[in-house]
């Protein structure tokens, strides 16, 4: 049986920079450069790396690692802690260079983003031409330390693998002449969403290759290997269709934080609950949102891990809310042990000038008033000018950060944003 | 290693037509009774704090790069980190 393969132009690029925030420190700073170093949550052994250089990559130092197990690796590893609003800033250079190719810009995370050249009518020149002028702008107009490999193809998915394929600088185009070649040479686990569980389910169905993969009927995926819907978009991405076609919205909106010595100590805790509900809340109104849904989760020392949400008839809008609801969380613990990493996060978002206003809380009014108030003053003056008393003499903890994943929340900003 | 300063710096800053390709950065610092030629600006960003827009400029000399801060509204410089680009 012929296998229907998309036959169309490759009109997709997928862009993404390389060891991301290791190039940019050391675009910044060209002392660093041609040297293994890591980008590291934080400057301690026990933190875990967030990017290696591409010469730390090469001495086989890897994302995740430990700093101590990176620098057993190699000792004069050159250990950075993050600084996103200079990632955000190119983040936001690159985007505005993308934007003069076609209006179809989507940020997939800091450092990764979508071309879709579909809408562009009149395409005078091919994408291999204009994918070499962008890596020749990122140079110019960003700096000559600025690395990214670019993929090519008829959809997201075959763009994304293209784009892993050749690191670092890479350049390559998969279209329906060398599908098979690039399939043959990659493995499941190059595949953008296919992860070990996935593969290690592929593997007991018989599937061991991406070409394998390609040559599974729509039915086996959808009825035999996935049992879901997610078998039949697989069928129809591999062929270099579109299967993902939609929009997601904002869904929720949180900030977690990993404790540099585990506690219990209820008053600490508490001081750092506030500041994560400030940092959310800060954008949940900046996005014009209230809530309805809140979500915690915490990980002990103990290695175990524990999660509740709960939904409020009221919606949640000021920090002092979602501060008290957060609380109600915390204390459901069913026990009190150190805890090295939690989270909190609100949902069920609705857009707040659809709040329904109580008759029997005149204060509520009053409470969002004096929390916009509280806002435009962090707003004019930096952030954390104004803070709950809990909070103070906390500058430093909770520390700001990139979160993986899309960007919808750098939209429209021109200037990045401290702290 | 990675020093964190955070102290008033003297600076000469210079600005180029743009038609040369630069724009205003500094040249020279002056720090510890000490100047060092800027030889690179290795990255130039803004960041807002408030209303405030800060100019980071990460800079180098031969032998040492700094992170300096210029805040427009007091036409002040502050020398914000030092390295010497090594692990420790």
């Amino acid at each position: 049986m012929e296998t229907l393969v998309n036959h169309e132009k490759p009109l997709i690029m997928h862009i993404d920079l390389n060891s991301c925030f290791a190039t940019i420190e050391q675009q910044a700073n060209p002392l660093l450069r041609g040297k293994p170093l890591v980008v590291a949550a934080y400057g301690t052994p026990n933190a875990f790396v967030l990017a290696p250089s591409i010469e730390a990559k090469r001495i086989g130092i890897k994302m995740g690692m430990r700093v101590r197990d990176a620098q057993e690796i190699y000792p004069k590893v050159v250990v950075r802690t993050p600084d996103p609003p200079k990632y955000r800033d190119v983040h936001l250079k690159f985007k505005k260079i993308f934007e003069d190719y076609s209006p179809e810009v989507i940020p997939k995370s800091i450092d990764e983003a979508i071309i879709d050249f579909r809408s562009v009518a009149n395409l005078h020149s091919d994408l291999v031409g204009i994918a070499k002028e962008i890596k020749q702008r990122m140079k110019d107009e960003i700096g000559e330390w600025i690395f990214c490999s670019i993929g090519i193809g008829t959809n997201m998915f075959l763009a994304k693998l293209g784009a892993s394929l050749h690191k670092p600088d890479g350049l390559t185009v998969i279209n329906h002449t060398n599908l098979m070649e690039t399939y043959k040479e990659a493995e499941l686990l190059d595949l953008n969403g296919i992860n070990v569980r996935y593969q290690a389910r592929l593997n007991i169905h018989g599937i061991h290759t991406p070409l394998d993969f390609f040559n599974a009927t729509q039915d086996f995926l959808h009825k035999e290997v996935f049992r879901s819907i997610v078998g039949a978009r697989w069928y129809v991405k591999l062929r270099g269709y579109e299967a993902d076609q939609r929009e997601f919205s904002t869904k929720s909106i949180g900030h977690q934080y990993a404790l540099q010595k585990a506690t219990a100590d209820e008053k600490d805790l508490s001081r750092l609950i506030m500041k994560l509900c400030e940092k959310m809340g800060r954008r949940l109104r900046s996005k014009g949102y209230t809530a309805r849904g809140m979500h915690m989760w915490f990980s002990y020392r103990d290695h175990t891990f524990w999660h509740r949400g709960r939904t409020m008839e009221r919606p949640l809008y000021t920090t002092l809310d979602l501060y008290r609801h957060a609380l109600v969380v915390f204390h459901q613990q069913p026990t009190k042990k150190p805890i090295s990493h939690m989270g909190v996060s609100s949902y069920h978002l609705s857009d707040r000038k659809e709040v329904q206003l109580s008759l029997f809380e005149s204060d509520f009014a009053k409470a969002r008033k004096v929390s916009d108030a509280l806002d435009q003053i962090n707003d004019i003056y930096g952030e954390f000018t104004v803070v709950p008393g809990i909070m103070m003499a906390m500058d430093d903890i909770i520390l700001d950060r990139i979160a993986f994943g899309g960007m919808r929340e750098m939209e429209g900003q021109e200037t990045s944003f401290a702290g | 290693m990675l020093e964190k300063i955070h102290e008033p710096i003297d600076v000469i800053t210079i600005y180029k037509n743009k038609r040369l390709g630069a724009k205003a950065a500094p040249y020279k610092i002056r720090w510890k009774n000490r100047s060092y030629l800027i030889t690179k600006v290795g990255y130039h960003h803004k960041v807002r704090s408030g209303r405030t827009v800060y100019h980071i400029f990460h800079v180098c000399s031969d032998t040492l790069a700094f992170l300096l801060k210029h805040d427009p509204d007091t036409l002040s410089w502050t020398l914000e980190e030092v390295s010497d680009g090594n692990a420790s």
